[in-house]
């Protein structure tokens, strides 16, 4: 999976639009206020579409096109405009630039798709790549296991968010076994397939507690539900992260951010 | 919830065999990302340029089809032509007997599993036997491969041991090399009392008609030296354009599915024995099988069609580690599996429909392919296959999704139902009707709904950050 | 309609709604160039360690072909009749070698000696052809399998060897002894071809 070239630069007045996603708006709020904190603190002007609902993939990937290619339609109206489209989710990304298209191949209004694919950027790489940040500044004292999604795999994200990562001061990024492996969500067959999406989260959870993490962080929640459901289900709970979270928190923890906002 | 059949045979495979599968795939795998990497400085740029020559021949089979069949004519090959499997088992059946053939040693060979020929001549009387070690088992205890290279990747050495046992190969003995030893003892005196020597194909030079076998074992080679009648089995799309090509090919099949630089046969064949040389095949017999390769090439799937058979989607499949090669329920397991499976299935998609399902779309497998097959996107093309043709393994157990596109592409719906999710705090999932729910639950703990928040949140920072002089 | 019309109009029917075809891409040989691959003005020298690092066994005296295969009580073999002249005078007395592979006796042939038709240095791999070997069951049936090879025979890697096939109708490449990894993924070497694989440098 690559990301389309040439894609929709920041313009100079940073302008940008804020996709939250679906399993923030419903469970981690805190994660999309960690996005908006992180962009704001870049000078970013960041615009919240309130029609915003969900990028298309569940019905994508379950093999609904008809009805992804109607939630997308809705996605394509709701982020009309020409500044680039943020979204702290290397799945919906992906899904915005590959999937969509594809599902759009045949369809009259596949340019306002491509289009709004190019305009979009996953938030790790918008911060490396489309502003140019090579380090992050604050403080943030943990040892963390970063679970990079597979989403992200063919795109600049992985090495986006350890540029990141690596560059906190306090933090230490845990090397763990298998880290190309899958952590075995893979959206509704995290529920059709349950006994190996488990098996797959369980082989996870084991490489990453061998390398005895303070927290775990991914650039991904629905990974993250999966892997902290289970491990709490199991009755060994993990903490777990969002990379957003971490850029904010290590900013607060730097002084550069008040410690509560809003 | 209904589960997949895929998953149900994950749920019942011993623990023991699923390490198994674990270790050897994931060494192999481990092996060769070490192998291209350390020795080669873009292996991605190889994967890519591979896939590239592959989808040309794919693209160009009418022209090249024909190309080969006169190259592979001047070279003094006979060549037949197989619409479905039974034709081409009737083509090798017509073979044996116009020569009075009555045993046959067989090299390994996927498309011979496709189309069922071993059985097929042992139902006719006449002997068929696999001379690959793990193929030469599974005939033995009449079990499947569950692996493309790896065929006894499920079994181990005591039920090895065993089977040899009871079929009087020797006292129960289960050391690795006792094992291989009495194989080649037993074997070697087969290939020299066999009439035909029967091998597939890894490649065929459409330039020089040269047919191209990789072995570790010396098995094609020695069905080749032993026999007077070699008959190739080659699917229509195994062709490549040119000898040069075989150059790159050849890095990456080894590679990729042994962790091999080269295997250790690689054998190029053009023609039957020259007059004057002691052993080898007086008679060479090519047979295409098209066996619903056609229908996939009319397909957006033709892609798969690019496929060398290597192995490495299934050693780094986290799917295939956890449910093993026979929960796929077909010749070819694994990502590759999950879609040639049901595309060669031809009328029977609809029982392989659920194949494509059983992946969470990592990508892994485009990952390793060292001809950089997009599954990911066939398996997707697949569903949709699946979803429209109203196969009910495609949809079984997955929530319904033309409801919650009606939710998501209306604003104000998808706000309610932000508010109204709120009941799953107080509700336990298990006592909702939705079973999609039920089975996140019973496996994982569902974290608080907290739908709405973080519009409220922004709201609220907006109207302060407005009530400030901005700085 | 025959298959093969049958087949070819249906693989004609499948292609023709493709707007364009993909083309076939030239590819540049330093793609596939090994890195730190040894170079070496004589190309023995790599070979010979790769060879190695594939089990096989480089050797480049006759004397110690003789000692390796008297060391381990392998006195009956097969040579190549053209090449038994130059080798015989190295041979004690209780070597029993045919010149004339047997077929019917192949379990009788602790070793095979045969001529190579070329090497590949970057892999290890012996070439052998039905041109130049003369016969294939000689190579593959006994335990020991020893290739004759002249340093010019030695092509530099894969894709050299491949661009200069000769004209032959069985052509093989022999990387190291025949092995196995079926039983529990455990490498025995030896399966159904040689478990020695002997390249002996001559002239």
């Amino acid at each position: 999976m690559t990301a389309p070239a040439p894609r929709l630069r920041p313009a100079a007045d940073r302008r940008v639009q804020l996709m939250a996603t679906c399993i923030c708006d419903a469970f981690y709020d805190d994660v999309a206020g960690a996005t908006v904190e992180v962009l704001e603190h870049l000078g970013c002007t960041v615009d919240f579409p309130e029609g915003q609902t969900c990028c298309g993939q569940p019905a994508f990937n379950g093999g609904d096109w008809a009805a992804s290619r109607r939630v997308v339609r809705h996605t394509v109206r709701t982020f009309a405009g020409d500044c680039p489209v943020v979204v702290p989710s290397g799945s919906c990304a992906a899904m915005l630039f590959h999937g969509a298209p594809l599902e759009f191949e045949r369809e009259p209004d596949l340019p306002a798709v491509a289009a709004l694919g190019r305009r979009t950027w996953e938030l790790a790489d918008f911060i490396v790549n489309g502003l140019g940040i090579r380090t992050w500044p604050g403080r943030y004292e943990a040892r963390v296991a970063f679970h990079r999604s597979c989403h992200s795999r063919g795109t600049a994200s992985g090495a986006a968010s350890d540029l990141l990562l690596a560059s906190i001061a306090g933090l230490q990024v845990l090397p763990f076994g298998e880290g190309e492996q899958c952590c075995g969500f893979g959206g509704t067959f995290s529920v059709t397939f349950p006994h190996v999406s488990t098996g797959m989260g369980t082989l996870k959870l084991d490489h990453i507690r061998a390398a005895r993490p303070d927290v775990v962080v991914s650039g991904d929640m629905s990974c993250l539900m999966h892997l902290g459901g289970l491990a709490e289900k199991g009755g060994q709970p993990v903490r777990t992260q969002h990379l957003a979270q971490v850029l904010r928190d290590a900013l607060r923890h730097g002084g550069l951010l008040p410690a509560a906002s809003a | 919830m209904p589960n997949q059949p895929l998953d149900q045979f994950a749920a019942r495979l011993p623990a023991e065999q699923r390490a198994s599968v674990y270790q050897s795939t994931k060494g192999t795998h481990e092996k060769r990302t070490q192998l291209l990497f350390d020795q080669f400085a873009d292996p991605d740029r190889l994967r890519q340029i591979a896939g590239e020559i592959k989808q040309h021949v794919v693209e160009n089979l009418d022209t090249y089809l024909p190309a080969v069949e006169a190259k592979l004519r001047a070279n003094g090959a006979q060549v037949h032509w197989a619409a479905t499997g039974e034709e081409a088992c009737a083509a090798v059946l017509r073979i044996m007997q116009a020569r009075g053939a009555r045993r046959m040693v067989k090299a390994k060979t996927m498309v011979s599993e496709e189309i069922g020929l071993a059985h097929y001549l042992e139902e006719r009387g006449l002997e068929a036997l696999e001379t690959d070690l793990g193929e030469f088992i599974v005939q033995i205890d009449h079990d499947h491969p569950s692996h493309i290279v790896r065929p006894i990747i499920h079994k181990n050495r005591r039920e090895i041991a065993a089977s040899f046992e009871r079929e009087g190969l020797g006292a129960y003995n289960d050391d690795p090399e006792t094992i291989t030893r009495r194989a080649r003892q037993f074997l070697r005196h087969k290939y020299l009392q066999a009439d035909v020597g029967l091998t597939g194909a890894n490649f065929l030079s459409v330039e020089s008609g040269r047919i191209v076998l990789v072995t570790n074992e010396g098995n094609s080679r020695f069905c080749l030296a032993a026999t007077r009648c070699h008959i190739a089995l080659i699917g229509i799309e195994k062709l490549v354009p040119r000898d040069r090509d075989l150059g790159l090919l050849l890095n990456l099949l080894g590679r990729s599915g042994t962790a091999q630089p080269l295997t250790v046969y690689t054998e190029f064949i053009s023609g039957p024995r020259r007059p004057g040389q002691p052993d080898g095949p007086e008679e060479m017999h090519v047979v295409f099988v098209d066996n619903g390769r056609t229908d996939v090439l009319a397909t957006e799937c033709r892609d798969i069609l690019r496929c060398i058979r290597c192995g490495a989607c299934l050693n780094v499949c986290p799917v295939y580690r956890q449910a093993s090669g026979h929960a796929y329920r077909s010749v070819y397991p694994g990502p590759v599996g999950a879609v040639l499976s049901p595309l060669l299935a031809q009328g029977n998609f609809a029982a392989l429909a659920d194949l494509p399902k059983a992946s969470s779309l990592c990508g892994a497998c485009n990952e390793v392919c060292p001809v950089n097959i997009p599954i990911p996107d066939l398996l997707l093309r697949l569903r949709a296959k699946g979803k429209e043709e109203g196969a009910p393994l495609a949809s079984a157990g997955a929530p319904p999704m033309g409801a919650w596109a009606l939710l998501a592409s209306q604003p104000t719906a998808w706000k309610a139902a932000l508010a109204g999710g709120k009941l799953l705090n107080y509700i336990p999932a298990k006592l909702l009707p939705v079973p999609a729910l039920r089975a996140w639950e019973s496996r994982r703990s569902l974290p608080e709904w907290r739908g709405g928040e973080f519009r409220r949140w922004l709201r609220a920072r907006r109207r302060a950050a407005e009530r400030k002089p901005a700085p | 309609m025959s298959s093969r019309d049958q087949i070819l109009s249906r693989v004609r029917a499948a292609l023709a709604p493709l707007p364009r075809r993909a083309p076939l891409p030239e590819w540049d040989r330093e793609l596939v160039r090994v890195r730190q691959a040894q170079t070496a003005a004589d190309p023995w020298i790599p070979f010979a360690a790769r060879l190695r690092s594939v089990s096989g066994t480089p050797l480049t005296a006759v004397s110690d072909l003789v000692a390796l295969l008297a060391r381990s009580g392998w006195r009956r073999g097969y040579c190549d009749p053209v090449a038994w002249p130059a080798l015989a005078p190295a041979f004690p007395r209780d070597f029993q070698v045919e010149t004339a592979f047997d077929r019917t006796r192949v379990d009788d042939y602790q070793f095979g000696i045969t001529v190579a038709a070329g090497a590949i240095a970057e892999t290890g791999t012996l070439v052998l052809s039905d041109q130049v070997t003369s016969a294939r069951l000689a190579a593959l049936a006994p335990w020991v399998h020893v290739a004759l090879l002249r340093r010019e025979q030695i092509f530099p890697d894969i894709t050299a060897a491949v661009t200069a096939l000769p004209d032959d109708p069985n052509i093989i490449w022999c990387t190291g002894p025949s092995k196995t990894a079926d039983v529990e993924g455990i490498l025995i070497e030896g399966v159904h071809g040689p478990g020695v694989q002997v390249a002996l440098l001559v002239g």
